[in-house]
């Protein structure tokens, strides 16, 4: 039995949830067997019914999003490495970095005059 | 915990519920609008902006006909359990029971909304039934023998409803363009503003205003009562500190309500109790809320910039504001003797987009303020015309209905963000364009 202990406590959480979830539906319209009618559902937006499905495909543009997503990936890239010789290579790595980040930093105010950080 | 204490937590846990504000989907009908906007600044009502979220359906005055079966199908979007006030009004909109709680106009609608939501919670009152016959508008079936498959992606057209056309994009794709209707009541927008556009994404590539929105309602008082300084101005000479405090406060009203659109709520709540409060010489305490405002960094990050129409698209059309911030010194006020012997010179700036807007209106809030305080005992001198918040009102012709036919092209390519704080910007007030259109006033004029 100790050793169904945790076991036990996940079984007692999951039971619990179900629990709450049909006590929720039987609380709830559905389970009084109230039905939703068609204005019920209708999406709002002022009033007026949509004229056409809301499946819609749109441009995502993940183009801008990759380059920046390109300028911190890289500088990740470099540092894992970086960090293990830090110490015993001192101020020339430390110098090194500034420059790879200074370069890096060109690139994401590139990205950013470019609107790649406006989501749109 | 024993089964008591359980029950207590239980009936607190109700208590809890009845204290909180009611959240009431107010709807303003002709005349209403200050009113409903009023009451935002009382605590016992939440004033929220979908029917998802509210309970209990407000109807302030008249609502034009044409709209019932929008204002029906509002109704139907709340959850249960909901009710339905009428404050003031002369008749109960069509597919409303007659026997809808109503609170005669001039009185507090707070207690009655309360009451309500009290009984609604407690279950001794039930909930409204749908107003509008629970049938789709064509059933969904496909092709196939069980109502599957068939041309698109669904197959069929799911609850009447087609597929999106295909359109060009600006990235010169061609995807899905979403066609959208807005209002008649839309939170954002005056009661009965409808706009029809189009989406790529979120940049609307189509906008439409349809016509014959400065309709006045059929039935209930055709002029709110009682009349602005502004309309009383065009037939009778009205005090210029009058007018001046009407229409700082009339900016601080359309303040309020930008400010809260731009998610600035508790800024938007001073706005409205400033329009509350101030009295002639307040002018400093409005530049102080302007250098606070722009601390916020509104004007520069957050309204965008470079949108307005040209200067000589507008030249003439007295959009008041807007004409003045394209550069255009267009103002009623300057042919008036009596303001021209206060000094009175109009605030021009050649910013001609949105920021500028809302600077011209802030800084002409603090200067009728400063009029108000110098103008004294005079009179207006000049009676069939009057520079009203929004521009030039004349018995037949009102800002709004001027102004209208600017909003596609104000918002064509704009993304969605940017054309509601544009169309807020705009200030646009359908009550003044159907009193401008209403025959009774035009006899008296």
């Amino acid at each position: 039995m100790i050793a169904l202990g945790p076991l036990a406590v996940a079984f007692a959480v999951f039971v619990a949830a179900i629990a709450g979830v049909l006590l929720l539906w039987w609380r709830g319209d559905r389970g009084r067997g109230r039905h939703q009618a068609v204005s019920e559902r209708s999406p709002f937006a002022g009033g007026r019914l949509p004229s056409v499905h809301a499946w819609n495909r749109y441009h995502a543009r993940y183009y801008p999003m990759a380059l920046v997503f390109l300028a911190f990936d890289m500088e990740m890239v470099f540092m894992y490495p970086w960090s293990v010789v830090f110490v015993r290579e001192g101020l020339i790595a430390m110098v090194e970095m500034g420059m790879f980040i200074a370069i890096l930093l060109l690139g994401v105010l590139y990205a950013w005059r470019e609107r790649a950080l406006e989501w749109a | 915990m024993g089964l008591t204490s359980g029950l207590a937590g239980l009936a607190s846990l109700r208590g809890l519920a009845l204290a909180a504000p009611v959240p009431v989907f107010a709807v303003a009908g002709f005349g209403t609008r200050t009113a409903v906007q009023d009451l935002r600044l009382a605590r016992e009502i939440e004033l929220v902006d979908t029917p998802r979220a509210a309970a209990l359906l407000l109807i302030a005055g008249s609502i034009n006909p044409a709209h019932a079966e929008a204002l029906a199908r509002v109704h139907d979007q709340m959850p249960h359990p909901r009710a339905t006030v009428l404050w003031g009004g002369s008749a109960v909109p069509a597919p409303f029971s007659p026997e809808v709680t109503r609170v005669p106009w001039g009185e507090d609608p707070t207690p009655a909304a309360r009451e309500i939501f009290r009984s609604l919670l407690n279950g001794s009152r039930a909930t409204e039934p749908p107003l509008l016959p629970d049938v789709d508008p064509v059933e969904w079936r496909g092709v196939g023998p069980y109502g599957q498959g068939g041309s698109g992606m669904t197959g069929g057209t799911p609850y009447g409803r087609p597929m999106a056309e295909l359109a060009p994009d600006r990235d010169g794709l061609r995807l899905d363009a979403l066609p959208l209707e807005i209002g008649p009541f839309y939170p954002r927008l005056p009661a009965g503003l409808v706009v029809e556009m189009t989406l790529a994404g979120d940049v609307l590539i189509e906008v439409a205003v349809p016509a014959g929105l400065d309709r006045p309602p059929d039935e209930g008082p055709r002029r709110p009562i009682p009349a602005s300084p502004f309309e009383r101005a065009l037939t009778e000479p009205v005090r210029i500190a009058e007018l001046e405090l009407a229409r700082a406060r009339a900016h601080l009203r359309w303040l309020s309500d930008a400010l809260i659109n731009q998610g600035l709520v508790a800024l938007g709540t001073r706005a409205l109790r400033l329009a509350h409060d101030i009295g002639p010489g307040d002018a400093p305490r409005i530049r102080a809320f302007t250098r606070q405002l722009g601390r916020t960094g509104l004007f520069r990050w957050s309204l965008p910039h470079g949108q307005g129409v040209g200067a000589e698209r507008i030249a003439g059309a007295g959009l008041g504001p807007l004409s003045r911030a394209a550069g255009l010194a267009e103002d009623v006020r300057t042919e008036d003797p009596a303001y021209r012997a206060l000094g009175f010179r109009p605030v021009v700036m050649a910013g001609n987009d949105v920021p500028a807007w809302w600077r011209v209106r802030l800084a002409e809030t603090a200067e009728s303020l400063d009029l108000a305080a110098r103008a004294g005992e005079a009179d207006t001198a000049l009676v069939g015309r009057v520079e009203s918040p929004r521009g030039r009102l004349e018995p037949d012709d009102s800002p709004t209905a001027r102004a209208l036919p600017l909003v596609p092209e104000l918002l064509t390519g704009l993304e969605w963000g940017d054309a509601m704080t544009t169309l807020t910007s705009l200030d646009l007030d359908l009550d003044e364009s159907v009193t401008a259109a209403s025959p009774a006033l035009a006899a008296t004029a």
